[in-house]
């Protein structure tokens, strides 16, 4: 791994610290105190439609998940962690758990390794045409997941799919499956769904970084003898690191979410909770069941879980940050 | 020098705007009455709202009417009637996905509104009460706390049962059947001609299916012992009855059930009937605008016939759905809106609905009924047939209890054998014994 190693450019060395243009001006310590001020004033803005659009909502989160509450009334009863311990013995509750975490491990495995995969083919090997293959890749992403579910709904269909279709074209009909309405298969469908939704984006987050390493590290390795595999492993992968990181938090994020909005648009979390996910089913029992603060409850294991699982894997990634 | 302050005043007056924008107050400052009213905008098209406020409007000039309509209405006015700012009536169907009438219920937060039974229909003669069909009022979809107080007034009303295709049982000399025995038969004539017996769009259309089958199995009585979660009623015989039937009947259903039995691709199974593929399937009478455009057999023709009879010649159900209007406790004018609720069943108004195919429960309306809808309403004519209100009573909410879900939902794990018939009854009981619990 030191052979990627490179010293520093000379580029890098010439951003001293300390040198801010402010500081050319005379009567330095004065004219910083003002802009301090003048800063704090065009900061507020935001900072107060932060705290109240985001940050109050998460503690008032917290607050609910504590109390027996419908969503309307001024009735609101303190029930303490009874809420918690509910949710331990609630199977369809950790139904939509696992559901969530095996879309987590699914989807982040399999874009991440297509991501990584395309994205290395398309900067490395000069493919002809792959703007048209990037745009091609990166549509999806633009798309409302309205139209997704639209889309997967034509592709799914168990009768007239295209899935189906091309399998009894090939004469596979024995492969065909009801993609939406088999217990074992929705959730495989809902994270096929959201990978070609996502992959596209991911790609194009590699590929801009991968653009950024310089060309002579690659000749370097190739005149070292390095295969195109062996540059991935030696050269690529690890300068792109820090970029594989912030990534990895997207994929937790993603998988929270994103699987929420598509789950609801295909499935309704059906067929009989297969398809339940955490967000899904936090939506059904603080509205449909009027359970507003056991859905809170449920929004604070959401948000722990996915700040802890965020944590883990951002220590268990973590590496000496290498420069090129 | 003057920049500083400048500045000063153009970020101080963003965040102000900013925060102003948030709060959006809009009293009325001509002293008008403003009165808002939200509809769900659904089967029936948002015009005959629109129509209605624009009457009231000629006859009441000094109330400022805000219509609000939306097919997701409760994600409208949720967010409002959380911070406090409601609608001063509120017309949507019940068993709706966002439960919003239901919240309200559970909470005891409606207006009472059995003073408006005996209001004056503004501009005519008859109360209120005297106009209504007899039996609509007084039942667990408008008296929900099981007692004499009105709370959610009935507006349309629609039949629910087995939508099936006259033309098809015609063409083919079939009987629609009277009995279970016979309906089993015929299921099994229809597979040897390559059509299923049974489809429903969503497992959630079960409902009329099942709230029927209830009372034709046990009668009204164990009808409503379900319904207000009676201990251990779904360990009974009947329960039990009721679910085999059940179970047998999704043994007959076209295999494409499940898998199109979601929003996205519930009127494929729709579809199914149009196209001759399967021969009946719980609906309502929205089917038939809901499917207006879509292509069919020659010789198509809509019908709706109620559940075969459990024992010869036995009482059969017609579950029968009830859109309601109601006022939110919140509601800044409830006079004004009382008087909005008497005047949706004037003549007037009335005539407006029943153009639209919304149906109101008033006396007599039969005899305006458009020409594609009478087969459906003419059903309640035949003495054997009985209408079958309500559903599910309220509780305080439980947490992870949802027994809709378990009643509705499982049908699809038993067509595809992921949960036997034990395993529902159990998970039906579990259930309605938390709900006891929690309603006593």
């Amino acid at each position: 791994m030191t052979t990627t190693r490179t010293p520093p450019t000379p580029g890098a060395s010439k951003r001293a610290p300390g040198r801010s243009p402010t500081s050319t001006r005379g009567g330095a310590a004065r004219g910083r105190r003002g802009d301090g001020r003048f800063v704090a004033v065009c900061l507020l803005p935001a900072l107060a439609l932060f705290a109240l659009f985001m940050i109050w909502p998460t503690v008032s989160v917290f607050r609910m998940s504590l109390y027996t509450w419908s969503g309307f009334s001024t009735q609101m009863r303190f029930v303490g962690l009874d809420n918690f311990s509910k949710l331990l013995d609630d199977e369809q509750f950790l139904r939509a758990f696992q559901n969530t975490v095996a879309l987590l491990v699914v989807v982040t495995v399999v874009t991440m390794g297509m991501g990584l995969f395309l994205a290395a083919v398309m900067t490395r090997q000069k493919l002809r045409g792959h703007t048209f293959y990037r745009f091609v890749l990166y549509v999806p992403n633009v798309l409302s997941v309205v139209v997704i579910a639209a889309i997967f709904s034509a592709v799914y269909d168990q009768e007239n799919g295209l899935l189906n279709g091309t399998l009894r074209l090939l004469s596979l009909d024995g492969l065909q499956q009801v993609w939406l309405g088999d217990q074992k298969l929705v959730l495989y469908s809902v994270a096929t769904a959201m990978l070609w939704q996502s992959l596209g984006y991911y790609m194009v987050i590699y590929m801009s970084s991968m653009a950024s390493i310089p060309e002579e590290l690659y000749e370097a390795s190739a005149l070292d003898g390095a295969s195109a595999a062996r540059q991935f492993f030696a050269v690529t992968l690890p300068l792109i690191w820090q970029n594989l990181r912030t990534t990895l938090t997207f994929f937790i994020l993603s998988a929270v979410n994103l699987s929420f909005v598509l789950v609801r648009a295909m499935t309704g979390g059906g067929p009989d909770g297969a398809s339940e996910v955490l967000l899904s089913y936090m939506y059904k029992q603080a509205y449909t069941n009027s359970a507003y603060g056991y859905g809170m409850a449920i929004g604070v294991v959401i948000f722990a879980f996915s700040f802890l699982v965020s944590l883990l894997v951002s220590r268990a990634t973590r590496r000496e940050p290498l420069q090129f | 020098m003057l920049r500083r302050p400048i500045v000063l005043a153009v970020a101080a007056a963003t965040a102000l705007s900013l925060l102003a924008g948030c709060s959006g107050g809009n009293d009325d400052a001509d002293g008008k009455k403003t009165l808002k009213i939200a509809a769900f905008e659904g089967g029936y098209g948002r015009d005959m709202y629109v129509q209605v406020v624009d009457a009231y409007k000629a006859k009441h000039p000094d109330v400022d009417v805000q219509l609000q309509l939306s097919k997701t209405l409760e994600d409208e006015i949720s967010p409002n009637m959380k911070a406090g700012k409601f609608p001063d009536v509120v017309v949507l169907p019940q068993g709706r996905k966002a439960a919003l009438a239901e919240t309200l219920v559970k909470d005891k937060a409606l207006e009472d509104l059995t003073g408006v039974l005996d209001m004056t229909v503004p501009g005519e003669q008859s109360t209120v009460r005297s106009k209504l069909a007899d039996g609509i009022v007084g039942n667990l979809s408008t008296n929900p706390y099981n007692d004499d107080k009105t709370y959610l007034m009935p507006m349309y009303y629609a039949p629910t049962g087995l939508v099936y295709n006259k033309g098809l049982f015609a063409q083919k000399g079939w009987q629609v059947p009277t009995s279970w025995d016979d309906m089993f038969k015929l299921g099994d004539a229809a597979k040897a001609e390559g059509i299923a017996l049974f489809t429903y769009p969503t497992a959630g259309y079960l409902d009329s299916f099942f709230f029927a089958l209830l009372a034709d199995v046990g009668g009204e009585q164990f009808y409503k012992e379900a319904m207000t979660y009676s201990e251990g009623v779904w360990k009974t015989a009947q329960a039990r009855q009721v679910l085999d039937i059940t179970a047998k009947l999704l043994t007959y259903a076209a295999k494409t059930t499940v898998g199109y039995a979601n929003e996205q691709d519930f009127t494929k199974n729709q579809q199914s009937l149009l196209d001759n593929k399967t021969l009946f399937m719980p609906n309502g009478t929205w089917v038939v605008g809901e499917m207006k455009d879509a292509p069919r057999a020659t010789g198509f023709e809509w019908a709706m016939a109620p559940l075969p009879a459990v024992t010869a010649g036995g009482k059969r159900y017609l579950t029968t759905i009830v859109e309601s209007a109601w006022v939110p406790s919140g509601a800044q004018n409830k006079d004004a809106a009382k008087d909005f609720v008497a005047y949706l069943y004037s003549d007037e108004a009335a005539g407006i609905f029943a153009k639209a195919n919304a149906i109101q429960p008033i006396k007599g309306i039969a005899s305006t009924l458009p020409a594609e809808i009478a087969p459906f309403y003419q059903l309640y004519e035949d003495p054997s047939i009985t209408a079958l209100v309500g559903g599910f009573a309220s509780t305080a909410p439980v947490e992870g209890v949802n027994i809709k879900g378990t009643l509705f939902d499982t049908a699809n794990s038993i067509i595809s054998g992921d949960k036997t018939v034990d395993q529902w009854q159990t998970a039906l009981n579990d259930a309605s014994e938390k709900l006891r619990q929690a309603g006593k």
